[in-house]
């Protein structure tokens, strides 16, 4: 009777921290170092669909009108969720805006930033 | 056996309960994350310190350097080059902020200034192009509509068009001169086609109690209105409705016929080199500010968003960056960046309506932006790189003024206050000279040395050299706009 409370509390415990991560890091890109260069097509469109849909407000993934996503430790699955759902002020982005692959290829373009930065 | 199994068991519901407490907390605080936090934009500082300069408090890309070409200028909007590569600078002679001067055209030689020709009490002198042996300058027309001048090294000023209905929010801008014909912007009277108290606050409503929007083509209105504080009346409980493209205080009813005008606002328009009648490029813009060529011959134009401010707030919109097609609409006042704003959760501002669009049909379906900007970071003057000596060849570089919060929007953290570069073949953009920090924001707002508000970029003749206008000290409150003379420069950023 508990497991499911667990896994439940376990899972907003991570949201949770997520959310307070993402309302207090602010860390724009760095551009001491050499181009990000995409080291393959996913992270590439992924990197496209970034800057169509999501670097208005999180421009090189640091906060401005909404949160720095850049230390965002968040697994991929939850960030997919809230693009999909949205939350709060974060508008939801249904398939025909971005699609379940153009979701994932976000994902991967995020990680690789991440790596890079 | 029975303690211990009440024990566990109340610590159980505890645990439980907090966690399940936190699980319900979560869309509450994330919602509550934007709409509690008080706005952090990087005009919101308090004692405006002096401008000091330090190009090592500036981040370039790896193999660049940056330095002051000349300082203490006062509101500089752009810069331009003759034939011999001298260095020329606009001073525009007019701020947000109601700071009236003149404009004045200068001539940069070292760290020395020479005036060449000094404009009316009608700025913003916006943008500048040196063809065929004479300067080319957009007057925004605050006070008696924009014109485009022509001024010679003589400092003869001769007006090839005047009467621009630019007295409002946005200016006439530009411009670039192409196949004989010189491509200028008109900016939008207002925020989203509804005249409203932020105009009173601009100011230019006092001034010019009837002026609104023009289309450039007939339009049909769905007759939405608006209602506000009366601005012109002493009651202070006195209010007004007003409909779209129409005086303050004006109703508009559905199905209601605008008549499209020649010169209009919003739109990209041409005259002539020699001078003549304004003839429509593209309209369904809200600010066109900065235009520049590629380096295949393509006129590109950046446009700043929507605001959230006025009676009718748009929330979340970008910046754009637009490639030009003869005849084409843009969009404004009901898409951004080509998307419908009409009750779209991505452009409802927290607390507020969603938005309701104000055209019954469009003239066409808007094109899809080239990129998209970050919302409020006024990405303004920008030029094409086309030196492969200089790098990133074919690729927009892009000044971002930054934002100005609280009358534009809220932001949580400073946005612009950088230069950016656009691949304009997938929309991609990267910076390329910002703040160093973990916090990006305005110089003042750093309390360091480097950029404040680039409010242009151009390349000089060779295209080995990328001069940076500074704006200079901005401070926003809930006041206005509080721009500070004598602190605008010049920056050179040149390969190592």
């Amino acid at each position: 009777m508990n497991k499911p409370c667990t896994w439940v509390g376990a899972f907003a415990i991570i949201i949770f921290s997520y959310t307070l991560n993402s309302c207090s890091v602010r860390r724009g890109q760095d551009i001491t170092q050499q181009d990000f260069v995409p080291k393959n097509k996913h992270v590439l469109n992924g990197q496209k669909v970034f800057m169509a849909n999501c670097n208005k407000c999180h421009p090189g993934g640091g906060g401005g009108l909404g949160p720095s996503i850049n230390g965002n430790a968040a697994p991929g699955f939850i960030k997919r969720f809230q693009m999909r759902h949205g939350l709060g002020v974060m508008p939801s982005f249904k398939k025909d805006e971005i699609s379940k692959s153009d979701l994932h290829d976000i994902s991967k373009f995020l990680h690789a930033w991440k790596t890079y930065r | 056996m029975n303690i211990y199994y009440n024990s566990h068991s109340t610590f159980s519901w505890i645990r439980n309960s907090f966690l399940f407490l936190a699980f319900l907390l979560f869309p509450l605080i994330n919602a509550s994350c934007f709409r509690m936090r008080a706005s952090k934009g990087g005009g919101q500082i308090g004692v405006i310190p002096p401008r000091t300069i330090n190009p090592s408090d500036i981040a370039l890309q790896v193999g660049y350097q940056i330095e002051p070409v000349i300082s203490g200028l006062t509101f500089p909007t752009a810069v331009a080059f003759d034939d011999e590569n001298n260095l020329y600078v606009i001073e525009s002679g007019y701020s947000y902020g109601e700071s009236f001067s003149e404009p004045k055209l200068f001539r940069v030689d070292g760290n020395k200034t020479t005036l060449i020709a000094k404009g009316t009490n009608n700025g913003p002198w916006t943008g500048i192009t040196w063809y065929d042996g004479a300067f080319y300058v957009a007057e925004g027309g605050e006070m008696d509509g924009g014109r485009i001048l022509k001024i010679t090294k003589d400092g003869t000023i001769t007006p090839l068009v005047s009467n621009l209905p630019t007295m409002g929010d946005h200016h006439t801008n530009g411009p670039v001169i192409k196949d004989g014909y010189i491509y200028f912007g008109q900016g939008s009277a207002t925020n989203s086609a509804v005249v409203g108290t932020d105009n009173a606050t601009f100011g230019w409503l006092l001034r010019k109690k009837g002026f609104h929007d023009i289309p450039c083509g007939d339009i049909t209105l769905t007759g939405q209105n608006y209602t506000s504080k009366n601005v012109f009346s002493k009651d202070s409980g006195s209010k007004v409705t007003t409909g779209a493209y129409v005086p303050f205080g004006t109703s508009t009813t559905a199905g209601q016929v605008i008549k499209g005008e020649i010169p209009c606002t919003g739109s990209i328009l041409r005259i002539p080199v020699a001078g003549g009648q304004p003839e429509l490029v593209s309209w369904g813009f809200r600010n066109p500010f900065g235009l520049a060529l590629s380096p295949d011959g393509r006129l590109f134009v950046t446009e700043n968003g929507f605001d959230s401010r006025g009676s009718r707030p748009v929330w979340g919109a970008g910046d754009v960056l637009w490639e030009i097609k003869k005849g084409l609409w843009y969009g404004w006042p009901d898409f951004s960046a080509g998307k419908a704003i009409q009750g779209d959760e991505e452009f409802k501002t927290p607390g507020k309506d969603p938005v309701k669009p104000l055209l019954q049909k469009y003239p066409n379906d808007p094109p899809k932006p080239t990129a998209i900007f970050a919302v409020h970071s006024s990405s303004d003057g920008f030029d094409f790189s086309r030196n492969p000596d200089f790098g990133y060849t074919g690729e927009a570089f892009v000044a971002q003024f930054g934002d100005m919060p609280p009358g534009a929007g809220k932001v949580l953290f400073p946005v612009g206050y950088k230069i950016v570069r656009v691949n304009i073949d997938n929309g991609v953009i990267n910076e390329f000279a910002s703040n160093k920090g973990k916090r990006n924001g305005p110089a003042s707002w750093l309390k360091k040395g480097g950029l404040e508000r680039p409010v242009s970029v151009k390349f000089d003749k060779p295209g080995t050299a990328l001069y940076v206008v500074d704006f200079g000290i901005l401070k926003t409150d809930d006041k206005g706009s509080h721009p500070q003379t004598k602190t605008g420069i010049i920056w050179k950023i040149t390969k190592k």
